[in-house]
This record gives C-alpha cells, structure tokens and sequence, in this order.
C-alpha cells in the first residue's frame, strides 16, 4: 500500500454531478455500474490467468499420482477437457443464477468452503480495521497537541519504524515473545480447531488476539501520521485561533471545531486501510494458520480450483468496490461544503 | 508395551535401521484423551476418501479410517491386516484370500468377501491410484466363495499381489459395499466425526475395534493442517499441538526445548531422476559419472544433520529381497571425470529441475549443483513450484527428483521402471530387465524369486537412470505427555501415523 497516499479531499464524480441530481446519488449509481463491469473484467482475467498457470486442476489434485491415464480420468470427470470458453461460459452462466458451482479440488460446493472463511476474515478485517481506526485516530490527535513535545516525536520515530517492517515479521515478532520464546500466555497459532470441528473466531477469542494485534500495528502508523498531519493543519487555521481567543475549552476546540476538520482525510487513509488489509491478511493468515480467505485462494492456487479462485477473488474485488463508494461517500458527508448540490 | 517391543525388535534386525529418541514408556498405557495432530503436507484437495489419498495428511485420515488386507509393520516387513491368508495356486494366477472373522464396519456391518470385492472393483473402475497395481488382476472375475473367502483371480502370474497391497501410495483400505466418502467407514482404529479440507479432521475411537493389542487409547483425534513448518513448531512450542510432523533438521533445537524428537530411517526415496532415452543421459557414461559426483555422507550431513541412511542408487533397501552385498559407491571425481571426457561431454552442463516436494529435496539439489562442479559439470536448478513440477512436464523432465514412499522392490518395479509403468520417470526400457520381472513376478518360490531380483538390483546399480543417494530419515515432534511413539521404516512420520498406539500420560 502506499504510505503517503495523498489524501483526496475532493470527492471524484462530483464534477460529474454538477446540475444534475443529487451528487450523492449519482456518485453511488456510477460507482455501482462501473463496479460490476470491473468484476465482469476482472473474472476474465482471473480465469484467463489461471489458465496460464502450468498444470490444472486434475495435476494439482493428483501430485505425485499424476501420470498419464489417471490425468486423463481426472480431466473428464472435472470437466477440464472442454475448451477453455466453454468452461468460462459454464462457470459465469452458473454464477448469473446463482450457482457457484462445486470445487475441483474436493468436490464440495464452493459456498460451503468459502462461506466460513469469509466469516473468519471478516471478523480479522473488522477488528483490526476499527481498533486501527481508533488508536490511529487517538494517538494522532494526542501527539497532534503534544506538538514537538518528546511524547509525539517517540511516536512519530516509533509509528515510522514499524512502518519499515513487513506484516509477516510484525506476526513473527509477536509470536516469539507473547506465544514461544519470552512468554507463554498467548496462543502461537489461531487454526480455530476444536475436538468437534471448526469452531467460529469468536469461540475462541484468545486465537484472535495477536493477528488482530499484527494486522492493528500494520495500518496504525499510517492512520497516525495523516490525523496528525490533519489535526496540526486545523489547529493551526484561523478559525482554531479564533475559537481560543473567544475562550473556548482546550477540549471543545479540538473537538468541536478542529476534529471535524482534520478527519475527512483520515477517513480516506482509513478506507485505503481497508483495503489493505483485505488482501494484507493473506501473509497474517499464513503465519498463524488462521482460517480466512486468504489462506483459501492460496490453496485454491495451489490447486489450480478455479470456481474458488473466481468466487475469492471476486469477493475481494466487490469489496474494493465497495469500499471506495463507501469513503468517498463518508468523505463527502464530512466535507459539508461539497455534498450540496450545485 | 508395543512401543518398546517394536523398539527392541528394531535395534536387534539385521536391516540397516536406527532409532534415536526412544519413546520412555512411562507406565500402563491408558485410555481417554485428545491428540491434537500438527501436520504439514495439506492441501486444498485433501480427502477422506479410502482410495484417493495423495499427501501425508491424507494418509495420516486414512490409516486411522481404514484397515487393508496387508500392511507394514515397524520394520517395514508384510504384516496381514484383515486378511487371515493370503495363498496363490501354483503357478501365482489365482490368489485365495480369507478374511479375518469378527471384524465390523463403524457403522455395525460384519466384514465380508463382498466388501473386498467392491473395494479392489471401486479402485480398478474409478482408476484410483491403486488400480495401477491392480493392473493384472481380473476384477470381473472376483468370487466370494464363502462369507470370508475372497478368489483373486489374475491376467497373468502375480506373485508379489501381497506385496503390491502393502505400499501406503497405493493403500486399498477396505470399504464396505455402497461406500460414500461424504461419510467415511471404514475398520479403521478411529472413526469419523468432521473434516474440511486443507483445516482440520476429528476422529474419535473405535471401541470395537478387531486388533486390541496396543490401542486404540485416545477418545478424539485432531488433526489440524499447517501450511508450513514455521507455524506447526509454534503451534507445537506453545502446547497447541501434542505431535508435528515431517520437520528439518534445523526445527530440532527449537521442538527439543518443549518435547522429544522421534528420528526414523525410512526407505523413502528422494532421488534425482535421469531420463535414459535423451542426451546426454542416453549414454550410460554420462549416468555413471553423475552417480559418482555425489559426495553421498557430505549430501546426508547437510540435508538432514548425518540422519537417513545411504543410498546406492538401488531402492527399497528393507526389503528382504534386496542385496545388500552389492558394493556401496562413493565419491570418485576423477573416474566421473574420465567417463565423461570418454562419452565427449566433458565441461556438461545440464539444468536440474527442483521443487519443495519432499523434506530436503531443493538442499540436495543445491549440494549436488556444488559437488558436480568438482568434475567440471554446470548444473543449473531450475525451480519451480510442486504444482508446476507435478503438471504438465511431470514424468518427462530431462534430470529432476521425485519422493516415493517405501513399497517393496519388484512392485517398486512396476510402478517406476518398466515400459508400461504409469510412472516412468527415467524412461527405462532394458529388454533383459523387463524379462527379468516377467519371470519374477511368475515366481511363487521366495528364494528363487530374491535371486531373480538381485539380477534386476545388478542393472539398476550399475546402468539405472536414478541417483539415490540416501534414504532420507523422518524427523517429528511429540510431546513429553505423548507416549507410545515408535518410528517405523516405512518412511511416514509418526511410526506411520500410528495415532492407534499413542496415548497420553
């Protein structure tokens, strides 16, 4: 991702907007049609590249069984002796009514694989995105008031050194001292296994904590540098001045008054987080085998499952999609001035 | 205890094996417990499926699902299973088989001829991977000749049917008839109770289970898929899982400070693989010289920390048809080198392709790419992902490696080295060795038949197109409260996943 994302305070599709409906409206509308033609673009792509991968499905489940008759066998009961068009056209016809077909890999619908793996991602992303959010927005107003005082330059040269660092090594990290070699008192893998079968991430909490705290110290630093940058710029403005010359509180000037300004920023770093961290968890799901998405589309690869890698990946995407209407329309709402229309 | 009895037998058999951390056996073994197993090898298309297991994690379900009519022992010899007997007619066309009585399905069904009969007919349709040593056997022409008698009636002689049942590649778990792999039985020592795959799989015990002689102990049985070996030894460090398999030498220090470490000489093979019929392996010269590049201890040292047992370019070492009078090769550079300079390819190079398809197989490569520049040979790797190495170019790479599992020589034969063998790697196709098998596998007598062998060993060691230059160990980790841990040479971690005779103290 990038770090210093420049913070797009004008709203894209306003300009668009302009005389016509509301800007809201018509952002969210455009936004929605262009989205699904990008997933329509993206699974052409996605299946195009599977296609290029060396080996498929019936190698990649074979292995080390693969020769040349049991190859054979497997490419027809899966279907993969077909040309490459019909199989799309199979898998899309498919999806349009609702079928996400079954997976090459083991025979099991798609839905069925996948549906508790979004779950458990799900919760990853959420958490770490809201407590992100919170510590990232907190410490940056915090250090945003202790302005060059030693407080906020331990956490800028803090936040700024573990943005050097890769998620995995931040997971790795935390593993060693909270899970096997300073202390013993955390869990050093989430697989989220019970004697019963698998167990929803919330059953087990514990399991949850050091990957949220590794996804948590990723997106942190960045969610820190733009509130303070932000906070500082509002606490600088005229009308901040003015607010403490008429004799406002310390505490109602900085949240009534500059807080509001310093955050329609933020919010688009906090977005950009998001999306980070939906395809960030891959590398956090591998070291704690925890069992997400991520850890699905590495299998499904792996396999070469494409009825997997398609539904994956596509939920990836529309969560994209998702997202980037979703800032930009808490963007605008945060921006009085350009939400009217005009 | 059993452990203890199969160690003892292990040190004292002449075969080339050896323990190190031996299983304390810390008084009666009792039942009750859950085993939480940490095991690498998974994969998205993971199954319980009796006959389509592919990976270690596969078979570490299926062995604890399923029992075959002959399977190992510790020692990697012929043990029966649900089979009483097993006895060909004289001139090995026609085996009887009697099946143990008393035996019970996990759903209540008695064991029965049938069941053999729909099991051996399942694999032979569906061409599962053990139809291919199923090739000669008339599956149309199965018989039950009473509730336990099964006759086996095949192509042609096929005196190592036994032997060919026994490999777990190519394991022939007995299902009953109208089996649905949705919801596995088997005899197995466990049953089944949940599984998703490339996650984990719960079993709980059999408590009818036909063999009571060690185990089955545990109530539940967890075994949970890790994607490498990073994880699996944190998760075995911080108490979340009580056994990991399949380690590198490099994980000891780090599983030996929170449990034990079991060590097995397997007769798994890793070798590299010289395709026989394209240059420059075509010339016997060039094959010879590559034998003789390899620094076999030096090899061993540094993939597995002087673990494993050496190679000799012939597999299936525990077998007791192998010859072990045949002299051990070493390290020669400069024959390697003259042989070469004779064949005209001296200052070779050739490309190697390698993948993480086995424990150590990359290093290897590495180590040899190093030791043939010694004789004036280029070796560039070329690595590529396991799915790639198993995809379309699989069996027809120039010089690559593999990984098998222990099986028995002859039908080791069958599967790798002759013209019909569905995995002919190296492309072997020796006229006086394929008549050597014919007259093997026609072979009733024992004797006769080892002697025939030792004449196949003879080509394989001096004009074969595999280096095998150890016979890599299995390394895991068990924890200090799991007892009844025993290695075994059939080359599958954990005594080949024996989860029957473990138990928690």
């Amino acid at each position: 991702m990038t770090a210093d994302a420049a913070p797009s305070a004008r709203a894209p599709g306003e300009r668009a907007a302009s005389g016509r409906s509301h800007p809201i409206a018509w952002l969210i509308w455009t936004r929605l049609a262009l989205g699904v033609v990008t997933l329509f673009v993206v699974s052409i792509l996605i299946f195009a590249a599977t296609q290029l991968l060396p080996g498929n499905a019936a190698t990649a489940v074979l292995g080390h069984n693969a020769s040349a008759s049991a190859v054979r066998t497997m490419e027809l009961r899966l279907g993969l002796n077909k040309p490459a068009v019909t199989q799309y056209w199979d898998w899309l016809s498919g999806v349009l009514q609702g079928r996400l077909g079954t997976s090459l890999a083991n025979g099991q619908s798609v839905w069925s694989l996948v549906g508790p793996r979004l779950l458990n991602s799900l919760v990853l992303v959420v958490l770490a995105g809201v407590i992100g959010a919170v510590v990232g927005v907190g410490l940056g107003m915090f250090a945003a008031i202790r302005r060059d005082k030693p407080s906020d330059h331990a956490l800028s040269v803090g936040t700024l050194a573990v943005t050097s660092l890769p998620e995995f090594v931040i997971a790795i990290f935390l593993v060693i001292i909270f899970s096997t070699v300073l202390w013993h008192v955390l869990p050093g893998v989430s697989p989220l296994e019970s004697t019963s079968g698998a167990l929803k991430p919330w059953q087990d909490p514990r399991e949850l904590v050091l990957p949220v705290a590794a996804l948590v110290i990723v997106i942190v630093p960045y969610i820190f540098r733009m509130m303070r940058a932000a906070t500082i710029e509002a606490l600088e403005s005229d009308y901040v001045e003015m607010a403490r010359l008429a004799g406002l509180s310390p505490v109602r000037v900085l949240l009534r008054h500059a807080l509001p300004n310093a955050v329609a920023p933020t919010i688009q770093v906090i977005g950009l987080n998001f999306l980070y961290l939906a395809g960030g968890i891959v590398l956090v799901e591998f070291v704690f085998d925890y069992p997400g998405v991520g850890q699905g589309l590495v299998n499904a690869v792996s396999d070469r499952d494409i009825p997997q890698i398609q539904f994956i990946v596509l939920v990836l995407a529309t969560f994209y999609v998702a997202m980037n209407i979703l800032t930009d329309v808490v963007t605008l709402l945060a921006t009085p001035r350009r939400r009217v229309a005009r | 205890m059993g452990g203890a009895s199969a160690l003892a037998a292990c040190g004292s058999s002449s075969s080339p094996s050896s323990v190190s951390s031996a299983p304390a056996a810390a008084g009666k073994a009792r039942k009750g417990g859950t085993l939480h197993a940490g095991l690498t090898g998974g994969t998205g298309s993971d199954t319980v499926d009796a006959h389509r297991g592919v990976d270690n994690v596969d078979f570490a379900r299926i062995i604890a699902l399923y029992d075959a009519l002959i399977a190992y022992d510790l020692q990697a010899q012929n043990k029966l299973a649900l089979a009483e007997s097993m006895e060909p007619n004289k001139d090995a066309t026609v085996w009887t088989v009697r099946l143990r009585p008393g035996v019970t399905f996990h759903n209540g069904k008695p064991l029965s001829a049938e069941d053999v009969i729909y099991t051996l007919t399942r694999i032979v349709k569906n061409n599962y991977a053990g139809a291919s040593s199923l090739g000669s056997v008339d599956v149309h022409g199965l018989k039950a000749l009473d509730t336990l008698t099964v006759r086996i009636p095949c192509h042609s002689p096929y005196a190592t049917l036994p032997d060919a049942m026994t490999g777990y590649y190519y394991y022939m778990g007995i299902v009953p008839v109208g089996y649905d792999p949705k919801h596995p039985v088997g005899t197995g020592p466990f049953k089944f109770q949940s599984f998703t795959p490339g996650q984990q799989s719960t079993f709980v015990r059999n408590d009818h289970y036909w063999d009571t002689s060690d185990g089955p102990y545990l109530d539940t049985l967890v075994i949970t898929d890790y994607p490498d070996e990073t994880s699996q030894v944190n998760a075995f460090v911080s108490g979340q899982a009580d056994v990991i398999n399949l380690l590198s030498a490099t994980s000891i220090p780090q599983v030996q400070q929170a449990g034990n470490i079991l060590t097995a000489d397997g007769g798994g093979m890793t070798p590299f693989t010289m395709r026989v019929d394209q240059a420059p392996f075509n010339d016997p010269r060039v094959r010879q010289a590559f034998r003789l590049i390899c620094d076999r201890p030096q090899m061993r040292d540094l993939v597995f920390g002087g673990r494993g047992t050496m190679g000799n370019d012939v597999f299936s070492p525990f077998d007791p048809e192998f010859d072990h009078s045949i002299p051990q090769r070493t390290q020669d550079i400069a024959q390697a080198k003259s042989l070469l300079k004779a064949a005209g390819q001296e200052g070779l190079t050739v490309q190697l392709v390698t993948a993480d398809i086995a424990q150590g197989t990359i290093r290897v490569a590495q180590v040899f790419a190093q030791q043939a520049a010694a004789a004036g040979v280029t070796v560039n790797l070329r690595q590529v992902t396991s799915t790639e190495f198993y995809g379309n170019n699989y069996l027809k790479w120039t010089f690559a490696q593999d990984y098998w599992y222990y099986s028995k020589y002859l039908p080791q034969v069958a599967q790798a080295t002759l013209p019909v063998s569905p995995f002919n790697e190296t492309h072997w196709n020796d006229p006086a060795y394929n008549k050597l098998y014919s007259q093997a596998i026609a072979t009733v007598d024992p004797v006769a038949r080892t002697a025939i062998a030792h004449e196949m060993q003879a080509i394989d060691h001096s004009i074969g197109g595999y280096i095998i230059p150890y016979f890599p160990p299995t390394i895991d980790g068990y924890a200090k409260k799991v007892m009844g841990v025993a290695p075994t040479n059939v080359g599958l971690s954990l005594g080949a996943y024996n989860f029957k005779a473990m138990w928690l103290a």
